[in-house]
């Protein structure tokens, strides 16, 4: 009786070391994706089990969970959040040639330790009854301090992290006592207390509150896809996109991405995934949903298709936005962005 | 013998070590971000904390008292209806509330483009002030979370003898003397009892004041561990707002300390119930109506719009298995927390233990710790018994449901502690002693007196703690296995990804199994008015 219970559990271990899966602790929520993981489940046999939470809150169950994590992949948005799991060295380095062939250096972790999945850009976007060509032409985020923007501008709290990221980059090009200059005049321009989530800031845009709103990208393919609803998608329609900085540096890009734990129990299965996610068809049917870039040369949604699509990027590293995210924090509190 | 007057400590213990463990962040050590911290923010995070508390206190006591009085003392249009009506919004968590105030009362939410559309104005019209700032926070919490309030306070009411009353009016005192000075003063423990879950609530809440922007404790709480990366700093301002908390608690219990509230009931005499008419008939039901109507009616009437407008396929599996996950989840925690709750209370009582009784009120402001800092400490201890309690069980409870459960019940202890201890402070002592002189004493005492006598209290303890569970987002996202989704969780997933729309169907889920337990609240209070009158 005793041997049989035993070889029971001996055998039910077994069948769990050779189940085949991949564990993902997730901080993107799109149903999309779901719908993705199911089709690599159904192309590899391997099952992909989902935790889902924010990005710094699944951090910290990594941290404790340490050598006993089950997870193999972590997958988010914001390189910031990547970058913190680096630096705890929670990391492996991705070995799939495969995947790394197809991301450009300065969206990898240094080891490749983490691989862009998708990129966004925070991009401005006015209303062209209230501002002219001539005043956007060629606008970039350094111009956005001048004086003739006073009380034309919103933006979201400096509790976002896109909104960190972005002064983290600023800080990384233009330094951080220019920079402080720069968010002073910034939040003198303001509009209004910072509120709301970035889709709020381009309907203030479309109804006349602001002129200028910086959001990132993929909201107005949100919008314009009639999923959000018929305001949405008529305020959608009254409001333009700039890229800016496309005579210098090129707009801020930041991406989704993931990278494959340090204690992942199925590190072959998490390279696979990895691949799984940059594969051409993946990429395509997966920006289409979410109205991101993608990484890979697959053509882009309609809705984003219809704004400028060969922009120029901002080639600097976003391994930077993690490391300076705390000082660019600190400088939004010194000059009063709540 | 020994066991069960060891067992509330052992409990106990388990409990609070999770709250101790963020309060050890206190002897840590304090990094350079605390001196940014006091220079630029600390005190706008303190002073709007502040002016939240204050706003919000007042509000649901003026809510919650004046309701409870209105439907105890008088009878006017719709009293009965409003009697348990008045307990719906508890099923709207603040944070769906404030979703909802914004889509109606943006500038271009709904209830500003109805008001163009019937006064046929154009579109710079904005008719309703801004509620993203602490005004609409305010607002917005007092209308969530009066029901605690009204709760507690609506059964002290009913148990105050109208004997009392009568010789304030033989004295020559009118209606509203009698109110303020003699009904008032004597339904203190159950309201402020009754306070303190609002304002721990209200100080916990992260959803709703990031929501609007208004930068509170919890929210720099936030900014600290997600943006400047410095948990332990978080978890210092953390215990910081534990402590403060805990000063209030005991004040409160210094304050009311030797003085006993229980009835003789040799004189109790059921309330009288005034008939109003007319205009004070309709302002009565008119008072009861607003917070039924914002708390309740609005948000249900924007939440469904929203559903309608999108044509979701909602009742998936993943939708049907997240509302059975937490159906199950919420029930357990409510029956674990009021058994809990009542052993304690009974041990207190019985033993006379004031240092269970310290560590009874240490386990209720586990209430007050935001749900992601709390756990964070129950991911520490559950690892820290992995790896020194458990090395012999192939089996790791992190990761598994228990994190979740502890979670859950160190976050709604309080709300079933309160509910038991009022019970008891009406089971007057005599009671006891006539008991312990017949001969029933420790677990007789408990299972055939007390048990019994307070049923309702016990239901209500499990109810509470239920319609909290349903509600609660941010430690489960954390502490949840692989796969497991509640409603809570399906909600967010869509709010973040700012998708209100879809997000609108599982809110809605969450409000009618919220409503489960409130329905069964009611029949309690039902039957209670029927017993009482």
């Amino acid at each position: 009786m005793k041997n049989t219970l035993i070889l029971t559990l001996l055998f039910a271990q077994t069948l769990s070391l050779l189940a085949k899966e991949v564990n993902v602790y997730t901080s993107r929520h799109y149903d999309s994706d779901e719908l993705l993981y199911q089709e690599f489940t159904e192309e590899t046999g391997i099952k992909v089990n989902i935790i889902s939470g924010k990005g710094g809150a699944l951090l910290e169950r990594l941290k404790f969970e340490g050598k006993n994590s089950p997870a193999d992949i972590f997958f988010t948005v914001d390189a910031g959040n990547l970058w913190k799991v680096q630096k705890e060295g929670l990391f492996q380095p991705i070995t799939s040639q495969l995947a790394l062939s197809k991301v450009s250096n300065n969206l990898r972790g240094p080891n490749n330790e983490w691989t862009a999945i998708a990129k966004r850009s925070r991009v401005i976007f006015y209303n062209p009854d209230n501002v002219s060509d001539d005043e956007i032409k060629n606008i970039s985020y350094e111009s956005l301090a001048d004086n003739k923007w006073k009380g034309r501008i919103v933006i979201r709290s400096s509790s976002n992290m896109y909104n960190q990221s972005l002064v983290a980059s600023l800080i990384d090009r233009n330094g951080e006592q220019n920079t402080e200059r720069w968010a002073k005049s910034l939040v003198e321009n303001f509009a209004r207390k910072p509120q709301g989530n970035d889709r709020a800031q381009i309907m203030a845009v479309a109804n006349g509150e602001a002129d200028l709103a910086i959001a990132n990208s993929y909201y107005i393919g949100v919008m314009l896809s009639g999923d959000a609803g018929e305001e949405q998608l008529s305020a959608a329609k009254k409001v333009k996109l700039v890229f800016p900085n496309q005579l210098s540096s090129g707009a801020h890009v930041n991406i989704s991405g993931a990278g494959i734990l340090k204690y992942a129990p199925n590190v072959e299965n998490a390279n696979l995934f990895i691949e799984f996610l940059l594969s051409d068809r993946v990429q395509e049917s997966m920006v289409k949903k979410s109205y991101e870039y993608p990484i890979a040369k697959v053509p882009i949604s309609d809705e984003m298709a219809s704004f400028e699509t060969d922009f120029k990027e901002d080639s600097a590293s976003v391994k930077k936005f993690g490391e300076l995210n705390p000082a660019a924090i600190k400088l939004m509190d010194r000059v009063g962005w709540k | 013998m020994v066991s069960w007057k060891m067992l509330p400590f052992i409990v106990a213990v388990v409990f609070i070590t999770p709250i101790l463990i963020v309060l050890t962040s206190l002897f840590g050590e304090y990094s350079d971000n605390w001196s940014h911290l006091i220079e630029f923010v600390l005190l706008d995070y303190i002073s709007s904390s502040i002016l939240l508390v204050l706003g919000v206190s007042l509000g649901v006591l003026v809510i919650g008292v004046l309701s409870a009085y209105l439907v105890t003392n008088y009878s006017f249009y719709g009293k009965n209806t409003f009697e348990w009506a008045l307990l719906l919004p508890l099923a709207i968590p603040p944070y769906i509330l404030a979703y909802t105030f914004t889509g109606l009362f943006d500038a271009n939410g709904d209830a500003n483009i109805l008001i163009r559309y019937l006064f046929n104005l154009n579109n710079d019209f904005v008719f309703f002030p801004n509620v993203r700032n602490i005004t609409g926070a305010i607002i917005v919490f007092s209308f969530t979370l009066y029901p605690y309030v009204y709760l507690v306070t609506r059964s002290a009411f009913l148990n105050q003898s109208n004997s009392i009353k009568e010789s304030g009016r033989l004295l020559g005192l009118g209606q509203i003397s009698i109110f303020s000075k003699i009904s008032l003063p004597l339904a203190r423990p159950a309201f402020i009892a009754g306070l303190m879950l609002v304002i721990m609530e209200t100080l916990s809440d992260f959803g709703a004041v990031d929501h609007f922007a208004v930068q509170t404790f919890t929210t720099g709480i936030f900014r600290t561990w997600y943006g400047l990366y410095d948990l332990n700093t978080a978890m210092q301002l953390s215990s910081l707002l534990l402590m403060i908390i805990f000063l209030f608690y005991f004040l409160e219990r210094f304050s009311r300390e030797g003085i006993s509230y229980t009835n003789d009931n040799s004189t109790f005499k059921t309330a009288s119930v005034t008939g109003l008419k007319g205009l004070k008939s309709l302002l009565a039901s008119t008072f009861c109506f607003i917070p039924i109507f914002i708390g309740f009616i609005l948000p249900i009437i924007e939440l469904s719009l929203w559903a309608f407008e999108t044509n979701v396929d909602i009742f998936n599996n993943k939708f049907l298995v997240g509302s059975f996950n937490t159906i199950t989840l919420g029930l357990f925690t409510g029956l674990i927390c009021a058994l809990l709750a009542i052993v304690i209370n009974f041990s207190i009582r019985f033993t006379k233990n004031k240092f269970l009784e310290r560590l009874n009120s240490l386990m209720s402001i586990g209430y007050a710790i935001p749900g992601l800092i709390l756990a964070v400490g129950i991911t520490r201890f559950l690892v820290f018994s992995d790896q020194n309690l458990f090395t012999n069980i192939n089996f790791v409870i992190t990761g598994s449901l228990v994190g979740l459960f502890l979670a859950y019940i160190i976050k709604s202890y309080a709300l079933a502690n309160s509910s038991i201890e009022s019970g008891y402070e009406r089971i007057s002592n005599s009671i006891d002693n006539s008991a312990q002189l017949l001969g029933s004493s420790g677990g007789k005492l408990l299972g055939r007196i007390h048990f019994p006598l307070m049923r309702t209290s016990f239901l209500t303890a499990v109810l509470l703690v239920t319609s909290e569970v349903v509600k609660e987002l941010p430690a489960t996202l954390i502490l949840r296995p692989f796969n497991f989704d509640t409603l809570a969780v399906i909600t967010y997933t869509y709010a973040a990804e700012e998708r209100m729309y879809q997000a609108a169907m599982p809110s809605l889920a969450i409000v009618i199994i919220g409503i489960i337990p409130i329905i069964f609240l009611t029949k309690m209070i039902r039957s209670s008015r029927i017993k009482n009158s």
